[in-house]
């Protein structure tokens, strides 16, 4: 009979064991190979009555619980070049013209990251049934896995969670009300830019995919 | 929810040793039978384990535990509502527990021993809890629901002496659960299970 209940309860293990490797989670590569991009836009806005728009050449804003900078700029890192000629692409070829920041431009282009950082804290109690020589078979395997014990206290697990979106705002320069005050008219998120396969292809890739999916963006329409 | 199977199952087996039943685990491959535009995907992630009694050599009667995990991509496209627009890949994913009480009724072959076709029905509840994925994003709803499961199959020991075998079943899980997120209005699946079965007689 004991050798009977060894069995069983050997066999019920690996099933509880099977059951625990049964809740999967998609490949992560493939989640991460592109940004999830998404637009909104002010439906009072004509976005063919802007002519001219000015964007920063080099400098990208940065707002971060985990960093003292403002500023993301081209000479520390390879990503505000790339991203901003990218909207700056897909602008002209919208029709709108480049003009510097003092020339009066009809839209002034705001590009900044959002940057999100946490720890987390988790007290982990291990289940002594799931580590050879602590439940079933007590020193069944003490020998070998002796080195192990420490398993069957709990520990503290530190994990972090650093996300980041970038935003790209179109705003009008061209009405302002009576205080000055302008209008942001168009607003792209694109994220998560702290988790990807390729940041800089797939930042480039969101930006096109934010215009193609604002259509009524133009000078012609 | 695996933490609860497990104790369940260990119970199970710490005192279940003084009747004639048997235990089985299986394989389980199934098939989501509503909204499938959400996910219409076969599944072999999945298993089924139980034990059941015999209270006669007609009637079993045990516990069912089973487990799946649906999933299906959903290539990258872009959502339109209002003024605004998102575009992402997705993956779908329905992760489904059940635990029902079953009841067989045994069908006689042979000298009763080595063949055992059945025909049964289980009642219980599961709880699905359906996630959507996208890059480091996630959306889910969890929900319960009540589970009718007729089951057709059969064990077969692999000798007379033995009291290993093997086992096959097909099964329709229908159950009450829904999700208003992810536009269920109840859950059910087609299941094939191949396994192996212990009988004590």
């Amino acid at each position: 009979m004991d050798n009977m209940k060894r069995k069983v309860r050997f066999f019920f293990v690996v099933l509880a064991g099977l059951i625990a490797s049964c809740q999967s989670e998609p490949d992560t590569k493939t989640l991460l190979d592109q940004l999830v991009v998404s637009t909104n836009y002010d439906t009072i806005a004509r976005f063919n009555s802007y002519v001219t728009f000015a964007i920063p050449t080099d400098t990208i804003g940065l707002i971060s619980n985990n960093s003292q900078d403002t500023i993301i700029t081209a000479n520390r890192s390879d990503f505000p070049r790339p991203v901003l000629d990218a909207i700056g692409k897909n602008l002209s070829d919208r029709g709108y013209t480049k003009v510097g920041r003092k020339e009066n431009p009809d839209l002034g282009v705001n590009v900044v990251v959002v940057n999100d950082f946490n720890v987390f804290q988790q007290i982990v109690y291990p289940d002594p049934y799931f580590y050879p020589g602590g439940g079933f078979y007590p020193g069944y395997y003490g020998g070998y896995y002796g080195y192990n014990s420490w398993y069957y206290y709990p520990y503290v697990n530190t994990y972090a969670y650093n996300t980041g979106v970038l935003v790209i705002e179109l705003v009008d320069l061209k009405n302002r009300n009576a205080n000055n005050q302008v209008r942001v008219v168009w607003t792209a998120y694109l994220g998560d830019i702290y988790s990807t396969v390729s940041l800089i292809n797939q930042a480039v890739s969101g930006i096109d995919q934010a215009f193609q999916q604002s259509n009524y963006i133009g000078t012609g329409l | 929810m695996k933490k609860l199977l497990f104790i369940i199952i260990i119970l199970i087996a710490g005192n279940a040793f003084a009747q004639d039943k048997y235990f089985y685990v299986s394989l389980d491959i199934s098939k989501p039978l509503d909204n499938t535009n959400w996910i219409n995907s076969t599944t072999a992630r999945g298993g089924k384990a139980g034990v059941r009694f015999f209270i006669n050599p007609k009637i079993s009667a045990g516990l069912d535990l089973g487990w799946s995990t649906y999933d299906e991509y959903k290539p990258t496209k872009t959502i339109y509502t209002n003024n605004s627009a998102v575009t992402s890949d997705y993956f779908n994913y329905i992760y489904n527990y059940s635990a029902a009480i079953s009841a067989q009724y045994n069908f006689k072959v042979g000298d009763g021993e080595v063949l055992f076709p059945y025909a049964g029905l289980g009642l219980g509840a599961n709880t699905n809890e359906y996630v959507l994925y996208y890059n480091i994003y996630q959306d889910s709803e969890r929900s319960w629901g009540f589970l009718a499961r007729p089951e057709a199959g059969i064990l077969v020991k692999f000798s007379h002496r033995r009291s290993i075998g093997a086992m096959a079943a097909i099964h329709y899980d229908y159950s009450t659960n829904k999700s208003e997120n992810y536009n269920y209005d109840r859950f059910s699946a087609l299941g094939f299970q191949i396994g192996l079965v212990f009988i004590t007689l």
